[in-house]
């Protein structure tokens, strides 16, 4: 017990918590920005902040005009220059780092993994592991299909398509008239399930981060594994929020990775330079 | 290289934030439309800009330095409340000005009016239709440069603002004066039997239900969920973000299947 004990002590020593500072940090941003834009849609806001909508804060929108943008030279409604640059700036995160925007930025990833802090006290070592593994394996291809979706109706209609179901735009709408029923929905369905899964939206429907993931496949720094520093404990594979099996690659190239760093030494990982993530080498 | 978790969280922040501020410096980074429309890419009019991309965010300011409409002409044509500043005004604007006509006059009536205007080209085909406050045709035919077509077109989507002055519109329905006339519109369509069917600009998901219409055909239409049934259509439909007319069109249609059965 008293090891168990000392180990626990030292992964809570060790967790990553930059990223959970970063993680808050975007979450009141982009909920504060929020409030003044329907602040400053009924002639207030708060000063020195910007009331952008959150449409022009979402890289995704960029993602999303890129057809449009490239036959008629005009974005699709409610999308805006800013919404292409910060595309254009997650891009390059994601092909340096893997998709941090999605482990360190994106606040309902962050929401997601605050809910699942009460699933995993509510159900231990049974949380994350409800859904059959044949079954979350099928369902993990089901983002790509959702973004496949959301690009071709864009493109058809000229419209924001996705934001009718958008849980992110519902999450920080929900005091506002811009919200989508359809999303709203979205948003409780995930949220709900975050208590059983860890980040559902994110592992099976997102379809930003079935783009970013892609990244994974050929990312500048990635997390590797030394083998003769391992210790086989699986800590690293039981800390994943995505159940990637961790322990037993050498390089992590799933798509499914959001760059948390959780499972490296920084992380869980109790063997010194076993997990870390590096560039170079192979 | 190794990287930990605090020199990537200032990376992270580095490449947002600094990306922003850079963009910023050099004006590219817009938070709002840039209030461009775009180009027709073939035909006689290509490299003009197509008014059938007038959003419903630009002011009549916008139009006009686009089209080279006079944003006073276009004021006048959709007979602004006095004191309106037509520069300022968002064209979107109308249609809570016309709210409680039988017919639409919006965005769309901005970019017929501006087609026409300038002799744009302008799909009159689509499912769409597009009426005019009589005094916008009357400016339009005073050009004497429509065609035949266009002509025709007017003739049968005019509405004659007099019988209830745009200003009046917006009082409650009891101060209203009597509905306008709508040309071009048969007139079985403005016996009180048949105004029972009509989606307008006040219905409710409740009165289509009333009408017969099921709720799975009205959750096609919109293409999820429908809302609390006494919601009316048109606020919930412009706050999903979708266009109304095209909306109002297709539940129309489903009321006017069940009316005929």
């Amino acid at each position: 017990m008293s090891s168990l004990s000392a180990t626990l002590t030292r992964i809570t020593r060790r967790r990553v918590w930059p990223r959970t500072l970063l993680q808050i940090f975007f979450f009141a941003f982009i909920a504060l920005v929020s409030i003044n834009h329907t602040l400053a849609e009924s002639g207030g806001g708060i000063p020195f902040l910007s009331s952008a909508s959150l449409h022009a804060l979402c890289p995704f929108g960029g993602v999303v005009s890129i057809y449009q943008y490239a036959t008629t030279g005009t974005f699709v409604q409610k999308i805006h220059d800013s919404s292409f640059i910060l595309m254009i700036l997650v891009t390059l995160l994601a092909v340096l780092f893997g998709p941090v925007f999605c482990g360190w930025v994106c606040p309902l990833g962050s929401a997601q993994e605050w809910v699942g802090k009460l699933g995993k006290k509510l159900f231990k070592r049974r949380y994350n592991h409800f859904v059959p593994l044949k079954l979350d394996r099928v369902l993990r291809y089901a983002r790509y299909l959702m973004l496949a979706w959301v690009l071709y109706m864009t493109a058809v209609t000229g419209k924001l398509i996705f934001a009718d179901i958008d849980p992110y735009h519902a999450l920080f709408n929900l005091w506002s008239s811009e919200i989508a029923i359809g999303g709203v929905i979205v948003l409780a369905v995930t949220l709900v399930g975050a208590l059983f899964v860890e980040r559902p939206w994110c592992k099976y429907a997102c379809p930003y981060g079935a783009l970013l993931g892609l990244t994974n496949l050929f990312r500048v720094f990635k997390i590797r594994r030394k083998e003769e520093a391992c210790k086989n404990c699986s800590l690293c594979s039981r800390s994943c929020p995505m159940n990637l099996p961790v322990n037993t690659a050498k390089v992590i190239r799933d798509p499914q990775c959001i760059s948390c760093l959780e499972c490296t030494t920084e992380g869980v990982c109790p063997a010194p330079g076993a997990l870390e993530f590096s560039a170079g080498g192979k | 290289m190794r990287l930990t978790a605090k020199p990537l969280a200032l990376l992270i922040l580095a490449v947002i934030f600094g990306g922003v501020m850079v963009t910023s410096a050099f004006n590219w980074w817009t938070t709002e439309s840039t209030k461009v429309p775009a180009k027709f890419s073939e035909g006689e009019a290509a490299g003009q800009y197509d008014p059938a991309d007038i959003r419903g965010s630009y002011t009549f300011g916008d139009v006009e330095k686009n089209f080279g409409v006079p944003a006073a002409q276009l004021a006048a044509a959709f007979a602004l409340p006095a004191g309106t500043d037509p520069a300022s005004f968002k064209v979107n604007q109308l249609e809570s000005i016309y709210e409680d006509l039988e017919v639409e006059i919006g965005t769309a009536s901005v970019r017929l009016f501006t087609a026409f205007y300038t002799g744009l080209p302008y799909d009159l085909t689509a499912e769409e239709e597009s009426y005019l406050p009589l005094q916008a045709v009357e400016i339009l035919t005073a050009l004497g440069t429509l065609t035949p077509e266009r002509l025709a077109y007017l003739a049968a989507h005019t509405i004659d603002l007099d019988a209830a002055p745009p200003a009046e519109t917006a009082l409650p329905a009891a101060e209203a004066t009597p509905a306008p006339q709508v040309s071009g519109t048969p007139q079985a369509d403005h016996t009180p039997e048949a105004e029972d069917g009509t989606v307008r600009g006040k219905t409710t998901f409740q009165e289509l239900l009333d009408w017969g219409v099921p709720q799975e055909r009205i959750e096609a239409v919109l293409g999820g969920p429908m809302p609390a049934p006494g919601v009316v259509i048109k606020d919930y439909v412009t706050a999903q973000g979708q266009e109304y007319a095209t909306v109002r069109d297709a539940l129309q249609a489903e009321v006017d299947a069940v009316l005929k059965k």
